[in-house]
């Protein structure tokens, strides 16, 4: 009966320091509330990849390595962004599933398109 | 968004695709015009003088064109925004640009109904600072769209 007492004892500690230790750590708690995110670069006059797919909810972040600007605007107009210089970024959040086709407003040829699932 | 050339009502519904197109007018004609003017000069030729005139006058005409299909290109495909960086320089240049033609073409039209003779040091000066600023922009303008591919 002590002995079990003390089983009982050690077991309720490891599983309290393991609790502790996992509410303690908010990058390990998190992780399962945080959307989904991705990021398609622009390099070259061109936008990599060009078909992205993702699932709804996903946020997709666009980041620009020409020296030129570009910018990000879906074809039925769903989003736009503004100008982007050098390593300027945009971010938008896809909450319907659907094709979403867009393009460089300044460059027109250059176009890609998010597939949400 | 893949725009056929040979769609004549694809282009023109282009938007901003007009201004890259008709831009070239103004840079060429006021090049043109500095160059007959100098050879009128190294000539003593008024035919070239004359030519020199009424290419300044299609300069100054097209610039009109390449100003308002610009300004069109801002509000259509960036819907206004306030520009940063290479482009608000490319507006700036090329409104510096169009209003150095346009004082030329106002200063040569004066000249010409006084038949006044030679070009002064004055508009000289202007005409070569227009052809390097128009340079400059048109250069900006290259990189911009993606035909100069900067280093």
């Amino acid at each position: 009966m002590k002995n079990a007492r003390w089983m009982l004892g050690v077991v309720l500690t490891v599983l309290a320091a393991f609790t502790s230790i996992a509410l303690t750590q908010p990058g390990v708690a998190k992780v399962s509330d945080q959307p989904a995110s991705a990021e398609v670069t622009i390099d070259n006059f061109s936008f990599g990849p060009t078909t992205l797919t993702v699932t709804a909810g996903t946020s997709v972040t666009w980041k620009n390595n020409d020296d030129v600007p570009h910018t990000v605007v879906s074809d039925d107009k769903v989003f736009r962004s503004k100008a982007l210089d050098t390593d300027d970024k945009f971010s938008y959040a896809f909450t319907k599933p659907g094709t979403y086709n867009y393009f460089c407003s300044i460059h027109p040829k250059m176009t890609a398109k998010v597939v949400v699932e | 968004m893949t725009v056929n050339p040979f769609d004549l009502k694809s282009a023109l519904l282009a938007k901003h695709a007009q201004h890259v197109v008709l831009v070239h007018f103004p840079i060429a004609l006021l090049i043109s015009s500095v160059a007959f003017d100098l050879l009128a000069i190294g000539t003593g030729s008024r035919s070239l003088a004359k030519a020199a005139y009424h290419n300044l006058i299609g300069a100054a005409i097209t610039a009109l064109a390449a100003v308002g299909t610009g300004v069109l290109a801002w509000q259509l495909q960036l819907e206004g925004e306030n520009l940063r960086g290479n482009l608000r320089l490319h507006l700036g240049l090329g409104a510096w640009s169009a209003l150095l033609i346009w004082t030329l073409a106002w200063w040569r039209s004066r000249q010409e109904r006084q038949d006044s003779g030679s070009l002064t040091v004055g508009y000289w000066a202007i005409a070569f600072l227009a052809v390097l600023i128009v340079a400059f922009t048109g250069h900006l303008g290259g990189i911009l769209s993606g035909v100069e591919v900067p280093n």
